[in-house]
């Protein structure tokens, strides 16, 4: 036994690799997590970090959520490009609805409402394109087509106003230093890791591997991608509740980076579009990433006309790491294998 | 070959014949019915010269979603879940470019013109590389590279956009060239030749379907695959540099977000136009067929005078039925 | 007489305008295993799909255990008991072999959690029953999608074990494997027929069906013609039930094959790669050379090597030059060609025509810019009368095609460029009788034409009957080389477990 230790990190980081394909993206974490921090004087006093915590994810939760149910869509194979638009119909029937912080029960409804519209909203897209057999790239813009529509025609121009007695409880919560939205994250991913050790995280991966298999095998393929399209339009209607107390009002567009967002997030953190591959921690990872990028560039004060440019490279690179290290990899293995 | 393969696929074959018309023709049929209801409404057309000059107006429009769906075609067509999210921000520099330096002399047509194609086949050459060799799924590659053009966009006019565009392209584009045709009229038909060509009579064409089926069969009959998909994406992005420069000369002015309202439409025609996205098999042709019944839609929803709103939900609903229609896939069970 | 588990009756089954099934009624009972035979088309894979699950009919009955069943989807099939090993696998690549051997019967902990270190602890014992005959990729937490082909069907039959069927059945669940596997299996169903188990076993290999098969029924068309006990029954008379003709079969040729004053074309020194460890050899101009040994030594990564598909190290020189091919097509101009091993995902595109197939190589021969389709669909045409293709039209999709004339499709867009060394790699694996033996005259005619051949099968009667020599590879290397006096089965089963012989004939020159 040479040196137990380094073999037990080895293993340990080849499993993380391999098994849930998090190396990269908790490398990126880290990495962005540092440098934004960087940026931030007196960060390691604790109210410093608590309060930036605090702020980040209040405003990042809503994309989160819909990272996670995207990464589930895009594991069972399939793709939700609607989930943006379900959470502004979704945002946007609490801003006219809950207006007063006295009729909490009709506020409650009006939040069932929105949760139920979500899952009616998924499930369609699951029929159209699990039962139907339809593209998902297509059949979920076209949704997200009508879905935005429907936000539009509700709210033309933006308004509505949430109580600040709601929006102040999300935005300020924190319970021992940790921001409510953080806790949030924590519980979904929680709830999620018990769905994941079942049968159903079990049937999913199989499903987003190789659906014929999965089929013939005995795993209902049909009801389990109906259902990850149901948790997205679930998750996209949690999003619209936090949305719009993280903004206090409304807006038929909210929802409008989320879709693009989710999808780039997810696959930062090692979902693969082509389905069976990938873990949802991973996808919150690269949401944050994201989200630590954009704070990155707007601490190291870039020149704001230069601001999409870098935002969209330091993505891109970030995208090719895998690939790049798979290519060095390979050059490597070659030239081992040549002498 | 086992009989499951064949059995499956037969299948579908026995659900395509319940449908008699493929699909770009069943589109256009869908494109035919709905202009002549929209000659119904009130303010629709009254007499024939005006039926004449909407659907030319109709078939200009659908042009250009047509050429920025000609690249996408190909993109989709070699398979591999291809696609450029990056054709909108494309077009928008194209229009640009050519809107900032022709700046009303006609000379530089043509040297603006060799830019704008080099610039849309190197942003197509990143693509394609990193597709391909960084194994980066495309629609997340095409989706940061449009980040990446819009980007450049912004840095690079700092919001100001000035130009003017040249005579001779004002002439051929926007008014008519021949007969009381418009000018692009005949660009979408020597483009549509020109792809159809492309597709079914050159050595390019058949490699294309072949690495959209199947790769590794590709490969064993001896395509370079790698190649054949750095090209692809190429072709695409010149194809939609060239759009944006002919945009420019209809619209007549150019703006940050010009291309955008052209990205999906140019998917969708692609789908409705029969071409599966999983790829291998596809026409140009009717990604033609589903540029024109998008912008049909389109102008008829306009012409009801609908809210933006109510168009939007329409618009989506259409969409789903026609794809519902006769989009299927096959399904698992028979 | 034992008694009936599973029968069907009447069972028809429509794809379209095709036919799959006209007339499939079978009886499995315990304690007996039925061969299923037909040629490719037969209706077989249809049948055992309707009674698994996958398909429905469109009329006639099932019935288990004398009560009539209908099962909607393979869930049903499975928990009444009824399990299939297919042809085209069932496993899911991006999964371990253990998540793949216990999807949707996974062990549960009493939580409802996934038990894996149990499923982990089942599968090593489940993979004891093939011990010995697998190399050490295949473990409990190996993904599927890294194992090599026989490795993937040992995982598959051992999924369907472990789920104790009262019927199972075999959809060609040896066209993988090599003898020592298969003689693993058939000691496993000879377990189960002890059991009392009723099984299938699917198979177009006759030597297999009279080693394990008490009694065979043969498909023809659609139609079941016919009911035998194999005691009573010889390979002749199955093979005429399924022709229904007394076609001329060949299974051996007399080649022999003369040196002498013959160009080397093909020499091989020293090559090393991933799965090569020190391979070399000389061809001859027009010889018909085998090569063999057990699944998985090497043999198909040595011919993709040659093709110019795979990474190596050492010497290669064709037709007197040295060469290397970083690509197939940099192969393909030295007039060398593949024909692969798995001709739906390495040999066709399923869902273009015939026409396209066949001219994939070749398209740069039919002018530019434009190509001239009429010449090709000349040149394709005749190609298919050669080889007796049977199909609607050129441009019906490849996929309408039989087993049988979808692999002569393969082969012909091959031929239309006249190779000078043409590849093989198992070209006959699931391809009926009737067409394998149009197969051994069309690689006559091509050997006797000066065309020299290489041709890797795991069948190892094929090769024996075939070949005036065979190159026996075991780990990589070639471990006998043998040819005249010293071809025989006792020395291709000795090389091919390993043990050296004073066998080599072609080593000294």
């Amino acid at each position: 036994m040479s040196n137990p230790k380094k073999l037990n990190i080895g293993a340990w980081w080849k499993k993380l690799n391999v098994k849930y394909s998090l190396g990269l993206p908790l490398v990126l974490l880290i990495v962005t997590t540092l440098l934004s921090f960087l940026f931030q004087p007196n960060i390691f006093r604790p109210n410093v970090l608590s309060r930036l915590l605090t702020s980040n994810f209040r405003t990042w939760l809503p994309v989160l959520l819909v990272t996670i149910g995207q990464a589930i869509v895009l594991i069972g194979g399939g793709l939700d490009l609607s989930n943006g638009s379900i959470a502004s119909v979704g945002n946007v029937i609490l801003a006219l609805t809950v207006v007063s912080a006295d009729e909490t029960g009709k506020n409650v409804v009006m939040v069932l409402a929105v949760i139920v519209f979500g899952i009616l909203a998924g499930f369609i897209n699951g029929v159209l394109t699990a039962y139907l057999g339809l593209q998902p790239v297509i059949v979920t813009f076209a949704t997200s087509y009508i879905y935005s529509g429907l936000a539009l025609l509700m709210l033309p121009t933006p308004g509505g106003a949430i109580p600040r007695v709601y929006t102040d409880v999300y935005r300020n919560t924190s319970l021992l230093g940790i921001p409510i939205s953080l806790i949030i994250i924590g519980i979904i991913v929680l709830i999620w890791s018990i769905f994941r050790n079942r049968k159903y995280g079990r049937f999913l991966y199989a499903v987003g591997g190789d659906a014929n298999a999965a089929y013939t095998t005995g795993v209902p393929v049909t009801w389990m991608k109906v259902s990850t399209y149901v948790i997205s339009g679930l998750l996209a209607a949690f999003a619209a509740i936090f949305y719009s107390l993280l903004t206090g009002s409304g807006f038929s567009d909210s929802g409008g980076d989320m879709t693009l967002s989710s999808v780039t997030g997810a696959v930062l953190g090692g979902v693969a579009m082509r389905g069976g591959i990938g873990s949802v921690i991973g996808a919150v990872f690269g949401g944050i990433v994201l989200g630590n990028i954009r704070n990155i560039i707007s601490s190291a004060r870039i020149n704001s006309w230069a601001r999409t440019l870098v935002n969209a490279l330091i993505i891109l690179i970030a995208l090719a790491g895998p690939g790049l290290l798979n290519l060095f990899r390979r050059k490597k293995f070659n030239e081992r294998n040549k002498s | 070959m086992n009989e499951t393969k064949v059995n499956n696929t037969s299948i579908s074959k026995y659900k395509k014949s319940k449908f008699k018309l493929s699909p770009p023709l069943t589109a256009l049929l869908i494109a035919l019915v709905l202009f002549l209801l929209s000659g119904l409404l009130p303010n629709g057309f009254n007499s024939l010269s005006t039926a004449y000059r909407q659907a030319m107006n109709i078939l200009r429009l659908a042009s250009f979603i047509a050429i920025v769906g000609a690249g996408q075609t190909l993109v989709i067509i070699s398979g591999s879940e291809g696609i450029d999210l990056s054709a909108g921000s494309v077009v928008t520099v194209g229009a640009l470019i050519t809107y900032m330096f022709i700046n009303g002399n006609n000379q530089m047509i043509l040297p603006i013109l060799l830019i704008v194609l080099l610039m849309g086949a190197v942003v197509g050459l990143i693509n394609g590389l990193g597709v391909m060799y960084l194994k980066i799924s495309p629609f997340v590659m095409t989706l940061s590279m449009a980040g990446v053009v819009q980007g450049a966009l912004v840095l690079y006019t700092k919001g100001y956009y000035d130009g003017k565009v040249a005579p001779i392209m004002t002439r051929i584009i926007a008014r008519d060239l021949f007969w009381e045709i418009p000018g692009m009229i005949f660009v979408l038909i020597i483009i549509g030749i020109l792809m159809s060509l492309l597709l079914n009579r050159t050595r390019y064409g058949k490699q294309l379907f072949a690495i959209g089926v199947n790769r590794l069969t590709a490969r064993l009959s001896g395509v370079r695959v790698s190649s054949m998909v750095v090209l692809t994406y190429v072709i695409a992005g010149a194809m939609a540099a060239f759009s944006g420069f002919l945009l420019v000369g209809y619209t007549q002015n150019a703006g940050p977000n010009l291309g955008n309202q052209y990205l999906f439409p140019s998917i969708i025609a692609v789908a409705i136009g029969g071409t599966q996205m999983s790829g291998g098999k596809g026409t140009y042709f009717g990604t033609i067929a589903g540029a024109i019944v998008i912008q049909l839609i389109t102008s008829l929803l306009t012409t009801m005078q609908l809210p933006q709103a109510l168009q939007q939900i329409i618009f989506g609903s259409l969409l789903v039925i026609i794809l519902i229609v006769y989009g299927r896939s096959k399904s698992l069970k028979a | 007489m034992k008694s009936i588990v599973l029968n069907t009756e009447e069972i028809r089954k429509r794809f379209g305008g095709v036919h799959a099934l006209r007339d499939g009624s079978i009886d499995v009972r315990s304690g007996e295993v039925l061969a299923l035979v037909g040629a490719n088309g037969s209706g077989k894979s249809t049948l055992t799909k309707i009674i698994t699950g996958v398909l429905t009919q469109d009329s006639g009955l099932v019935y288990y255990r004398n009560e009539p069943v209908q099962y909607h989807n393979p869930m049903a099939a499975q928990k009444a008991g009824i399990m299939a090993v297919y042809q085209e696998l069932s496993l899911v690549p991006s999964l371990t072999v253990a998540q793949n051997i216990w999807l949707a019967n996974e062990a549960l902990k009493k939580s409802g959690f996934v038990d894996d270190k149990a499923m982990i602890e089942k599968t090593k014992e489940l993979l004891k029953l093939f011990e010995g005959t697998y190399q050490s990729s295949l473990h409990p937490e190996a993904y599927v999608h890294s194992l090599p082909p026989d490795e993937k069907q040992i995982v598959e039959i051992l999924k369907a074990i472990s789920r104790n069927p009262e019927v199972l059945i075999l959809d060609e669940a040896t066209a993988s494997l090599d003898s020592k596997q298969v003689n693993r299996l058939f000691g496993l169903i000879d377990k189960l027929r002890d059991e009392g188990k009723g099984l299938v076993f699917v198979s177009h290999r006759m030597d297999e069906i009279f080693q394990i098969a008490d009694r065979a029924v043969v498909l023809r068309n659609g139609t079941t013609v016919g009911e035998v006990l194999i005691s009573e029954a010889s390979e002749n008379s199955i093979v005429r039930m399924m022709v229904g003709s007394e076609s001329e079969i060949i299974k051996e040729t007399d080649l022999v094959y003369d040196i002498e004053n013959k160009d080397i074309v093909l020499e091989v020194d020293d090559i090393r790669s991933e799965k090569l460890d020190g391979v070399s050899f000389k061809v001859f101009q027009g010889e018909l050379v085998g090569i063999g040994g057990l699944r998985g030594q090497g043999q198909s990564s040595l011919l993709h090597t040659l093709f110019g598909n795979n990474q190596y190290a050492g010497t290669i020189s064709i037709f007197g030059e040295t060469i290397d091919f970083k690509h197939p097509k940099e192969a393909m101009r030295q007039s060398v060609a593949l024909i692969p091993g798995d001709r739906a995902s390495e040999g066709l595109l399923l869902i273009r025509s015939i026409l396209e197939n066949f001219h994939l190589p070749n398209w740069k021969a039919y002018g530019k810019p434009l190509l001239k389709i009429n010449k090709a669909r000349k040149d394709a045409q005749q190609m298919s009368e050669q080889l007796q293709l049977v199909m609607d039209a050129l441009d019906s999709p490849v996929s309408s095609l039989s087993g049988g004339n979808a692999q002569k499709v393969v082969i012909g867009k091959w031929l239309l460029r006249n190779p000078k060394l043409l590849l093989l790699d198992d070209p006959t694996k699931g391809v009926d009788v009737g067409t394998k033996s149009e197969f051994y005259k069309l690689l006559i005619n091509l050997v006797e034409g000066g065309t020299t051949i290489l041709f890797y099968s795991s069948d190892d009667q094929e090769l024996l009957g075939l070949c005036p020599r065979i190159m026996v590879m075991h780990d990589g290397k070639i471990r006998a080389d043998l040819s005249k006096e010293m071809l025989s089965e006792e020395n291709l089963v000795a090389a091919s477990m390993g043990a050296t012989s004073e066998s080599n004939n072609h080593k000294d020159l």
